[in-house]
């Protein structure tokens, strides 16, 4: 089922359903596929987040009531077909320590947990990718083992590195780029996911699987890490 | 075929119409921050409605013309200059190969707008020239930089917009409001605060968002999990004021939204400074789709 509201003089948004799941997830990625190949003359973003999906469209060609009705007619048609996304796994090696994860000792004394567990305890899980945002290529992984779980800071930090791996509450994400955040960060990738590459914009989709796999401090630098 | 960068300014950017088709990838919307002014300034000049300009914030701006070529500056009144002799906006006007035009501080508005003939040929990214530095997507025009322009074809000089499609960017401003998102979640009291009061632009706000300072909304929504976000969304922060997201926002974020701002009147509050007063007024759907439908053929007809 789905609820559509306006969302601006050519936006609409749609929700799903309430409460976030690997499942709701999957099935928001099949909609958005299937309204872009369906209503794509039509639209000019779907933006799919944990629940819900926005769609801007040209005003210009299609007023607000018939677009609800088309999105309407068009997702009533639609017949959800589970995706195999599992060939978009997404591998992203981690350097976890001290010396570029920020957090890292408060979380380990706060959740009594050595580091070699933290680490197993974060890389081991496959993550989905629930939406992305943010800033360009900032992508919202879950979920984080319960035993790691942390909230966000009380006041987030003015700058964190570009490719800083960070932990709030049930999500994990890489910052691609430098900039302000409250996540708690516990290690950092060598890889370069900013837009110096503009092939790093198409790296994440909503739907997509991400691996950590940690690395040594040797493998960190040699893969072009910075501190 | 250039403009070099005498100074800089304050905070000056190269904008086109935006960027889109790539929200879902985390990419803003970006581009200018007035549309009437940007509008108008190609339209007078024969332009493509996504042509490049620079859009000059506050002033401080000092261009030297490497080609003779046809300009409109359109927007705030930034005591616009050529060779030290003041010049009107919004009207086609000629320069000449080694002109200095100039813009000093705020008179009337605070972004003008600097048009050329074809539009400005700076670096495009992702399909736009518009420079979003949040997103670190471009930069600001630096001292020294050569603004890359095509040759220079006749044009009607003295061409202008006519008087009546003026405004005044010192009348007191009601930003109409379309009952969108989490509306229904806001409480009539909570309504009543929002729309029952003068707010004052913040000066926290940029080309991201426009913060709003007033009498807090009481006991706000909760935060959410992340959606979507239009260009003029109005978030109620935790603490209850209003942010209007603009140009530059992130594409999603967890703040209720009490509505959306109607784009033209986006358009009008690109033009006013921190301490100036807003109010809030709904509008319908059908109104908005309309005068925003009529606004886009009177630019591509």
């Amino acid at each position: 089922m789905f609820d559509i509201k306006l969302a601006g003089e050519n936006a609409i948004i749609i929700y799903f359903g309430d409460e976030s799941s690997p499942e709701l997830a999957e099935q928001i990625s099949f909609y958005t596929e299937f309204l872009h190949d369906s209503l794509g003359h039509l639209i000019i973003d779907i933006v799919p987040s944990y629940t819900s999906a926005l769609i801007t469209y040209d005003l210009n060609v299609v007023d607000h009531q018939t677009f609800c009705n088309q999105v309407s007619e068009a997702l009533a048609k639609a017949i959800f077909v589970k995706q195999d996304h599992l060939s978009d796994l997404i591998e992203i090696p981690v350097y976890y320590d001290h010396e570029v994860g920020l957090d890292l000792e408060r979380i380990l004394v706060e959740k009594q947990l050595s580091l070699p567990e933290f680490i197993k305890l974060h890389s081991q899980p496959t993550y989905l990718i629930y939406t992305i945002g943010f800033s360009p290529a900032f992508a919202f992984l879950a979920e984080v083992d319960k035993r790691i779980r942390m909230p966000r800071l009380a006041t987030p930090r003015i700058q964190v590195p570009a490719g800083s791996v960070g932990i709030a509450d049930k999500q994990t994400a890489v910052y691609p780029i430098d900039s302000s955040g409250g996540w708690n960060i516990v290690g950092k990738t060598p890889i370069d996911l900013s837009l110096n590459d503009y092939d790093n914009l198409k790296r994440f989709m909503v739907g997509y699987r991400v691996k950590f796999k940690p690395i040594n401090r040797q493998e960190y630098i040699a893969l072009g890490g910075q501190f | 075929m250039t403009f070099k960068v005498i100074k800089s300014g304050f905070y000056s950017t190269i904008q086109d119409s935006g960027r889109f088709g790539l929200a879902h990838h985390g990419l803003s919307q970006s581009g200018v921050a007035d549309e009437h002014a940007y509008c108008w300034a190609n339209h007078l000049l024969g332009n493509d409605v996504n042509d490049a300009v620079l859009e000059i914030t506050f002033g401080g701006c000092e261009l030297l013309a490497l080609i003779d070529t046809c300009i409109v500056v359109a927007g705030a009144d930034l005591g616009f200059k050529v060779n030290d002799k003041s010049q009107h906006n919004w009207q086609v006007f000629a320069v000449n190969k080694g002109d200095t035009l100039t813009w000093t501080t705020p008179k009337n508005g605070v972004r003008a707008y600097l048009a050329v003939q074809d539009g400005f040929q700076t670096e495009q990214h992702f399909n736009s020239r518009s420079v979003n530095l949040r997103e670190k997507v471009g930069s600001l025009i630096q001292v020294g930089d050569d603004l890359l322009t095509r040759p220079s074809k006749p044009c009607d000089t003295g061409k202008a917009m006519p008087a009546w499609f003026k405004l005044n960017y010192q009348e007191p401003l009601s930003l109409r409001l379309l009952a969108s998102y989490q509306f229904d979640m806001f409480t009539e009291q909570q309504r009543h605060t929002f729309f029952g009061q003068t707010y004052k632009i913040g000066k926290a706000s940029d080309r991201t968002g426009c913060r709003l300072e007033g009498l807090p909304i009481e006991n706000t929504p909760a935060t959410m999990v992340s959606e979507g976000m239009v260009y003029g969304s109005v978030e109620i922060t935790t603490a209850g004021f209003p942010i209007i997201l603009l140009k530059d926002a992130p594409t999603i974020g967890g703040y209720p939204k009490i509505g959306t701002v109607f784009s033209l009147d986006l358009a009008k509050l690109a033009q006013r400074q921190p301490g100036c007063e807003v109010r809030f007024e709904m509008i319908d759907i059908e109104t908005a789709q309309k005068l925003r439908r009529e606004f886009n053929q009177f630019f591509t007809s």
